[in-house]
């Protein structure tokens, strides 16, 4: 399959959160208690119970008073996902065919490890500190559906579909930055902009975490060393040979 | 049939048991972590389950850890000529013709070296594992992350190295962990020192 | 609406005033967003900077209460500028008609029209005339628009009042913000552009709502807007079916179909039918409602069966009659229930408590009642009123009943969305619980109440009695066991009595068989031969080879015009035309005035297979099937209008034949900018006068207690007053709490910081609320003073979420006065406080 995406147009959203709440009933989530905190925004971040969620941001403008900006959040599906990289558990993360970064909550240990390597910041866990974040609606899409914030969205803001035809629209509809398209892999979630990223508060270059980096590229070692020891304890058995036991020759020392 | 001598003590003998078994239960799961090996977490139970016996073992190793301080460290900061001469003689490890190592105390010097740094890296495996555990800090998880596998690098191979020692290469001195008890001749020849000042004959 | 939701992506220039879509109407904006793309222009006016504003290419503020101001002086824009569809005025619309040269304007006596009658707050409308041609009978015209008595220059005249520096100093609108929007839709007056607008609520709840959209109506027609793609006047209707039910006769004066109530001075058919049925001389104008007769009698014999015959009058009598004068609607309820003239309340899916203007008044009003039954998905503020705030529930005696009613997706039927769009809907899941659809819980009623009378007589049972309800099969006790709601749509769009014929063709053609679905209205007859129970809804569920089609469940995506009207989608009343008054959006020879996007076209050569003539209509189904005004028989375009004319000059209004601004009950400013005399509009009806009135009634015009402008909306999360939504976590976890949003000026005179807990309070009432403080509401410049405004939302109430976190309703501030003609509520401009609690 090629690889597929999501593409957010905060030109286009209206802010209405239907994607919010088809998401929750989607994915079976429960309510998170909130209260108004002087904003439309809410919840105020991601939570377990909430994959994604819109940004609401009052940004200055030359034509009016204001300009309202809605900037759907939620995991990036990174090309180079440092999650799934850093992820212990076998399976707990992984690649679906689309090339969203699934998750597989029996499999998940728990550990946390993914939220502290997600460049993003976007990974949030449940009640039972089992992974939980956007997964691009893996079960809608293996049977061949949209995602389901993506069907609810009235605006056209959030499109699915092949990743380079997405990226080609976008482009061709004039939007100059396609954040995302080189991030990382390249993200499975992009973001047509008029502007730079920074307007729309999106995480300047985000950078893959160079201890997660560094270890997977020398794990290996862990093979290695293992090996070499054992090998190094059974070549000086045969070639130089244990203390001698009861018996033994012991030369005295000068 | 030489007269046996106690070398090691009950409590002595099984906080080293436990040291070694969590240790191998650490190491094995650390493995099956490191590289998705679902045959070994399959013998936990699965991934969530090795996860709790990885952590508890992470418990009990720091303990144990912790205990073996009382039986070892004073011995192994205690240094002197022989040692000195001990470690220019290779330990006697380096030929098949061995000859005459200088007394040695409870531990020789090797295995003070090697307690010294067992202690050190596992102080260091226990911190960033109980940071990864524990704390939120993503700077701090990220960076015990890369310590305890860098750790674990060094676990594998210091670990196979002491066993080999204790075994193949120096018959006989399993025993310490088993009963505790030696022949007081093969005592007397490995760790003089200790026989003289423990008043052994 | 005119046109259709889908219409909008064929627009030039959409105008979103008094309506925020993004917010309330998302879908709208998918269709906006397509327009955009194709390079039209979006124009947001609102008081506040909104989520359609955030999507707008030009967006400018507006003080509530003062779009006729704005709109007069777009008027005055068009006509002092020439911008105006000259050849679409001259023909299709009353502009070049010559009034009765008695008739005076505002600009003449003081914000009046003449034939004012001061006392009864009331207009004499007698020189609101045409000058008759005597010989032909019909209005004298002057096609070069140059006669002063001529609609055009009248128009020309009171809106030369309107400059920009004016309405920009009333509207406090920015002069170029002004003038930019003027422009932008100006724009639209020439062939091949079309200029949308779009309007709700904003609009409507004003002492001036119906006038709003008579100015609007005037600068589509100026600009030559009405019946073309893209084009028309559009109500985005507040809820999924609220046309539908409009069109069912939902408002105390209508009967389904707009067929008037019948009032106690019209004694029999023949009075009703000679008041109500308009006529025409002129032979060019088709004057649809000419037909009314048959669609009355039609009518009374779908409710009342065999029993409505010639002899009776059809039963007639029976039909409730409205007292001369009086005036049922919502306001008025409540004034009535206040006062204690009720016995019984049902409150049939609503939640007056917080969704009625002045909501403490409602409140009020509820305990005076013996028993009210409440019924709903929920209980709401309204049936447990008796435990509300500041309520003893020992004081209370009234008794309470609550019905369960399962909701849209648990039951079958149909509904009309503001396109005129009838879509059925099928069965979701069972309802739940002890719960069930409307229709049952009425059956239910029915029989019961029957059955009353039947056993107990009573006042005029037969109405009662002799009700046709042939909804199901009847039981061993004749009550309908289940009821099948085709059969109340079949009714609905009517069957054939006898079998009709058009005796007027040679030879006559058998229009109908006895006994089968009416093919539509056009085959409806008074002599008691067809029954409908809404004309406008007939054809909606037809005959097909002696079968009936439901064309409201018709699932068909073709769209050969290209235009997004989707004919086989669903049905649409009237006889499922898309677009009304198409035939104003071709050239009197029957050319579309934008060939790109024809919605109809005459092709006088092709062959009219029905007829067999030449001459054809292709395209939506056009206003009429008669050929364009030009051609032989071609008849005007707006053909439910007496003169087939596009209306500029409107008598039909209590309040003025033009719009002319008025301020609203509550404003900041003493006294009418455009005319000192008269503050207010002088038609609307008063509750409370200088000689005092009920003190839940009082009202505060620039009054230093409550020098802020208030103005309420909705929010997406919550579905009007929230009892659907706010048992929804979900959507309390996006909207948990009532807010205000009010500017960062205004706070910080205030010194109020985003998320503080502040009160808001008007003469009548008071709320809490969270202050969300912003750069989105901006104070205006109000005859030369800074004028703050704030709004609040209306959809909480203290009744869920249990714990009071929600608030209460925002219409506890709201006064209580209603539009000249509609006496919909003034909730949309009023005075209030804001401070911090
Ligand atoms: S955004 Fe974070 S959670 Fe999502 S794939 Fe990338 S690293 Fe993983
Ligand atoms: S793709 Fe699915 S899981 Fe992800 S935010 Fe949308 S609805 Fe939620
Ligand atoms: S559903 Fe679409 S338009 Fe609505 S908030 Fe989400 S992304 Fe924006």
């Amino acid at each position: 399959m090629a690889r597929m995406a999501l593409l957010v147009s905060p030109e286009l959203c209206i802010g209405c959160r239907g994607c919010q709440s088809a998401c929750k009933e989607w994915n079976g989530l429960p309510a998170v208690k909130t209260v108004n905190r002087g904003t439309f925004e809410n919840p105020p971040d991601l939570t377990g119970a909430d994959y994604n969620r819109i940004r609401f941001m009052e940004v200055p403008s030359a034509q009016d008073a204001q300009r309202w900006l809605f900037v759907s959040q939620r995991c990036m599906h990174c090309g180079d996902a440092a999650c799934m990289k850093i992820c212990p558990s076998s399976g707990a993360l992984f690649r679906a065919k689309n090339g969203a970064v699934v998750f597989d909550k029996g499999k998940c240990i728990g550990c946390k490890l993914c939220g502290s390597a997600c460049p993003y910041g976007l990974i949030r866990f449940d009640q039972a500190n089992k992974v939980s974040k956007c997964h691009l609606c893996h079960d809608r899409t293996e049977a061949g559906l949209t995602p389901a914030c993506v069907k609810t969205c009235p605006s056209g803001a959030l499109k699915y579909g092949d990743r380079d035809k997405l990226a080609a629209e976008a482009s061709a509809a004039g939007y100059s930055n396609l954040y995302g398209e080189a991030d990382l892999g390249g993200t499975g979630v992009l973001y047509a902009f008029k502007d730079s990223p920074k307007v729309y508060g999106m995480l300047q270059n985000p950078a893959f975490p160079a201890e997660v980096h560094f270890w997977s590229g020398i794990k290996s070692l862990a093979y290695l060393g293992l090996g070499a020891t054992v090998a190094a304890s059974a070549l000086h058995y045969l070639v130089i040979g244990p203390h001698k036991e009861e018996g033994e020759e012991v030369k005295k020392d000068e | 049939m030489s007269r046996m001598v106690k070398k090691a003590g009950a409590f002595e003998i099984v906080n080293h048991w436990m040291l070694a078994g969590s240790c191998l239960v650490l190491a094995l799961s650390g493995f099956a972590f490191v590289f998705h090996l679902d045959g070994v977490a399959a013998l936990f139970g699965g991934f969530p389950p090795m996860r709790a016996w990885h952590n508890i073992s992470g418990v009990v190793f720091a303990v144990s850890l912790f205990l073996t301080v009382f039986s070892y460290l004073p011995v192994s900061l205690s240094f002197s000529a022989d040692d000195m001469k001990w470690l220019s003689m290779g330990g006697g490890y380096l030929s098949r013709n061995k000859k005459e190592l200088p007394p040695q105390d409870k531990l020789n010097t090797g295995q003070k070296l090697y307690y010294l740094v067992l202690l050190g890296m596992g102080a260091v495996m226990s911190a960033s594992g109980f940071t990864i555990w524990l704390l939120g800090n993503k700077g701090l998880v990220l960076l015990s992350y890369f310590a305890h596998n860098l750790f674990f690098v060094f676990f594998m191979v210091a670990i196979p190295v002491h066993i080999y020692l204790g075994t193949f290469a120096n018959p006989g001195t399993l025993r310490i962990m088993l009963s505790g008890k030696v022949p007081l001749d093969w005592a007397r020849r490995r760790y003089g020192k200790w026989v003289s000042r423990m008043g052994l004959g | 609406m005119t046109n259709h939701w889908i219409d909008f992506r064929n627009a030039d220039v959409i105008l979103v005033m008094g309506a925020n879509p993004a917010e309330n109407h998302p879908i709208a904006m998918k269709w906006i967003a397509r327009a955009r793309e194709r390079g039209a222009k979006l124009v947001v006016v609102d008081p506040r900077f909104t989520k359609t504003a955030s999507k707008a290419d030009l967006y400018a503020p507006i003080r509530p209460g003062t779009d006729i101001a704005f709109l007069g002086g777009l008027i005055n824009y068009i006509l002092q500028k020439g911008l105006y569809f000259r050849e679409y005025v001259v023909n299709y619309t009353n502009a070049s008609y010559l009034v009765n040269p008695e008739f005076k304007g505002p600009g003449q006596l003081e914000g009046l029209f003449s034939g004012y009658n001061e006392k009864a707050r009331q207009y004499d409308k007698k020189t609101w005339s045409f000058q008759m041609d005597e010989a032909a009978g019909v209005p004298r015209k002057d096609p070069s628009l140059r006669d002063p008595h001529s609609v055009f220059q009248l128009m020309k005249q009171q809106y030369s009042r309107y400059s920009l520096e004016r309405v920009s100093a009333i509207t406090g609108t920015p002069a170029d913000k002004l003038a930019a929007v003027y422009q932008a839709y100006a724009s639209t007056g020439r062939p091949g552009r079309a200029g949308t607008e779009l309007y709700a609520m904003g609009w409507t709840q004003h002492t001036v709502g119906t006038q709003n959209i008579r100015a609007m109506s005037i600068i589509q027609l100026l600009l030559g807007n009405v019946g073309i793609a893209g084009g028309g006047i559009n109500a985005l209707r507040g809820e999924s079916n609220v046309q539908g039910s409009t069109d069912h006769g939902l408002l105390f004066n209508s009967l389904p179909g707009y067929l008037s109530v019948p009032t106690a001075s019209m004694a029999d058919l023949a009075a009703y039918n000679d008041k109500n049925t308009p006529k025409s001389k002129d032979a060019k104008s088709v004057n649809w409602w000419s037909n009314k007769p048959k669609y009355m009698v039609s009518y009374l014999k779908a409710i009342y069966g065999a029993h409505a015959k010639k002899e009776n009058d059809f039963c007639y009598a029976w039909l409730p009659k409205l007292d001369e004068g009086m005036n049922a609607s919502w306001l008025m309820i409540f004034d009535n229930m206040i006062k204690g003239r009720y016995e019984g309340f049902f409150a049939w899916g609503q939640n007056p408590a917080c969704s009625g203007a002045n909501s403490n008044k409602v409140r009020k009003g509820l305990a005076k009642l013996e028993w009210m039954v409440n019924v709903n998905l929920f209980d709401n503020e309204t049936g447990s009123f008796w435990r509300g705030p500041g309520v003893n529930p020992a004081d209370i005696q009234t008794e309470v009943f609550l019905l369960p009613a399962c909701s849209s997706v648990e039951k079958e039927g149909s509904i009309t969305n503001s396109g005129r769009l009838a879509q059925w809907r099928r069965k979701a899941i069972e309802p739940i619980g002890q719960s069930r659809p409307d229709a049952e819980i009425m059956n239910e009623l029915y029989f019961r109440v029957k059955g009353l009378y039947r056993k107990e007589g009573g006042k005029s049972p037969a109405p009662i009695l002799e009700l046709a309800w042939d909804y199901g099969a009847p039981g061993p006790d004749g009550k309908i066991e289940k009821v099948d709601i085709s059969r109340v749509a079949m009714e609905i769009n009517g069957y054939y009595l006898e079998d009709v014929w058009d005796k007027k063709a040679v030879p006559p053609k058998q229009l109908g068989k006895k006994g089968a679905l009416c093919a539509s209205f056009v085959t409806l007859q008074a002599d008691g031969s067809t029954s409908c129970g809404n004309w406008i809804y007939s054809q909606s569920y037809t005959q097909k080879d002696g079968k009936a089609v439901n064309m409201m469940a018709r699932r068909s995506k073709e769209d050969p015009t290209g235009l997004g009207l989707f004919a086989g989608w669903a049905w649409a009343w009237p006889v499922n035309r898309r677009i009304l008054y198409n035939r104003a959006g071709v050239d009197p020879n029957g050319s579309p005035w934008d060939p790109k996007r024809a919605v109809i076209k005459w092709e006088a050569l092709a062959i009219d297979k029905v007829t067999g003539k030449p001459g054809l209509w292709k395209g939506d189904v056009p206003d009429g099937p008669a050929p364009p005004l030009a051609a032989k028989g071609g008849k005007y375009p707006f053909i439910m209008k007496p003169d087939g004319m596009g209306a500029i000059f409107g008598p039909g209004l209590v309040d003025g034949p033009f719009p002319e601004h008025y301020e609203p009950l509550e404003s900041p400013l003493q006294a009418n900018p455009m005319s000192a005399k008269v503050r207010i509009n002088p038609a609307a009806r008063m509750f409370y006068t200088a000689q005092g009135g009920l003190p839940e009634d009082v009202f505060a015009n620039a009054d230093p207690r409550f020098p802020i402008v208030g103005t309420t909306y909705r929010v997406t999360e919550h579905w009007q007053t929230g009892v659907l939504t706010r048992h929804l976590p979900w959507q309390m976890e996006l909207q948990p709490q009532q807010f205000v949003e009010l500017s960062t000026e205004l706070a910080g005179q205030k010194d109020i910081k985003s998320g503080d807990k502040v009160t808001v309070s008007s003469a009548r009432g008071k709320v809490w609320a969270v202050a969300i403080v912003t750069e989105r509401f901006r104070p205006v410049m109000v005859m030369g003073k800074v004028v703050h405004q704030v709004g609040l939302p209306w959809c909480y109430g203290w009744q869920y979420p249990t714990d009071g976190s929600g608030g209460d309703s925002s219409n506890l501030l709201t006064p209580t006065i209603g539009d000249a003609n509609t006496l919909i509520p003034e909730t949309k401009a009023f005075m209030v406080n804001v401070q911090k609690a």
